[in-house]
């Protein structure tokens, strides 16, 4: 059954994803520096009145919780914010953008956290999105 | 700017992007990293306050470009190649992330041989994956540059 994006369920999904991608327990396993907020900007048109959030709470190789929220909450509660607008999340998803690639374009940006740190786990940011693209996902537009 | 006006300025203000370059991300991306070196790593202020010269980087697979012009304890990052660049720096995005990867020997802050990035930049250069123009003229500002931009 096929998940909207984003939303609560989509999101219960996406974090048995990454727990089931054995890649990411490889790649994330030194990772103890905080919750990942994947924000999704406000698009009206596809009813997303304001910005929404993936929490991820991610650590040491597992994803030990994932919430669906509003990106002002969990800014709040991230340690890393990572933004953009929906359409850009799609094509990241559909079209397996490389997220460095897609960061220095400008198509995302990192809103909060150290930069330093995020570049020490490229592999890791790429196995959260390999585990994103074995949700079955029913796209907004 | 005066050498005491210089000294009560933070690096925040010291890092500049020029208009144009609000929404190039990799420029965006290097000014984050330059800044968070610079607080986090105070052996990295005096490279900064040393580096004088125009740096341009390509992301090639990204068709993005910058140029990092230096002026002593001042840096301006444009959007694409402005002006004659001293060095520059052609690879894809993934090997320009690489390339702050390099580790550096605990003494003098050479990049260290026996470093796991160094080699594979190394290996990337010989294959020509990475490209840098003008080093060997510039190499003191090329290795200000990699210590400045090193995450080690």
């Amino acid at each position: 059954m096929a998940h909207l994006f984003p939303s609560a369920p989509w999101t219960a999904a996406y974090q048995s994803a990454v727990n089931a991608n054995p890649n990411y327990q490889v790649a994330g396993k030194d990772w103890t520096h905080g919750a990942v907020a994947l924000v999704v900007r406000a698009d009206p048109s596809i009813d997303l009145g304001e910005d929404m959030a993936v929490l991820l709470d991610v650590h040491a190789g597992e994803c030990r919780a994932a919430t669906y929220t509003t990106a002002s909450d969990a800014r709040s509660r991230a340690a890393f914010a990572v933004e953009g607008p929906y359409d850009n999340w799609k094509t990241l998803i559909v079209e397996n953008l490389d997220p460095i690639k897609a960061l220095m374009q400008g198509k995302f940006k990192l809103t909060k956290g150290h930069l330093p740190t995020i570049i020490r786990y490229v592999e890791s940011s790429k196995q959260l999105l390999a585990s994103a693209q074995t949700v079955s996902t029913e796209f907004r537009r | 700017m005066t050498r005491n006006h210089m000294a009560t300025l933070s690096y925040e203000s010291r890092i500049e992007l020029a208009p144009g370059a609000e929404d190039n991300g990799l420029a965006s991306m290097l000014s984050a990293l330059i800044l968070q070196n610079l607080q986090d790593k105070p052996k990295k202020r005096d490279d900064f306050a040393k580096l004088r010269g125009r740096v341009a980087i390509v992301a090639e697979d990204a068709a993005v470009s910058l140029t990092l012009v230096f002026e002593g304890n001042m840096l301006t990052i444009y959007d694409g190649i402005v002006g004659v660049p001293d060095v520059t720096v052609r690879a894809d995005s993934e090997d320009i992330v690489q390339l702050s990867l390099v580790e550096l020997t605990s003494f003098l802050g050479l990049p260290n041989p026996r470093g796991a990035a160094l080699r594979e930049v190394v290996q990337k250069s010989k294959h020509g994956k990475i490209r840098v123009f003008g080093a060997l003229l510039h190499w003191p500002l090329v290795l200000r540059l990699t210590r400045l931009m090193s995450i080690h």
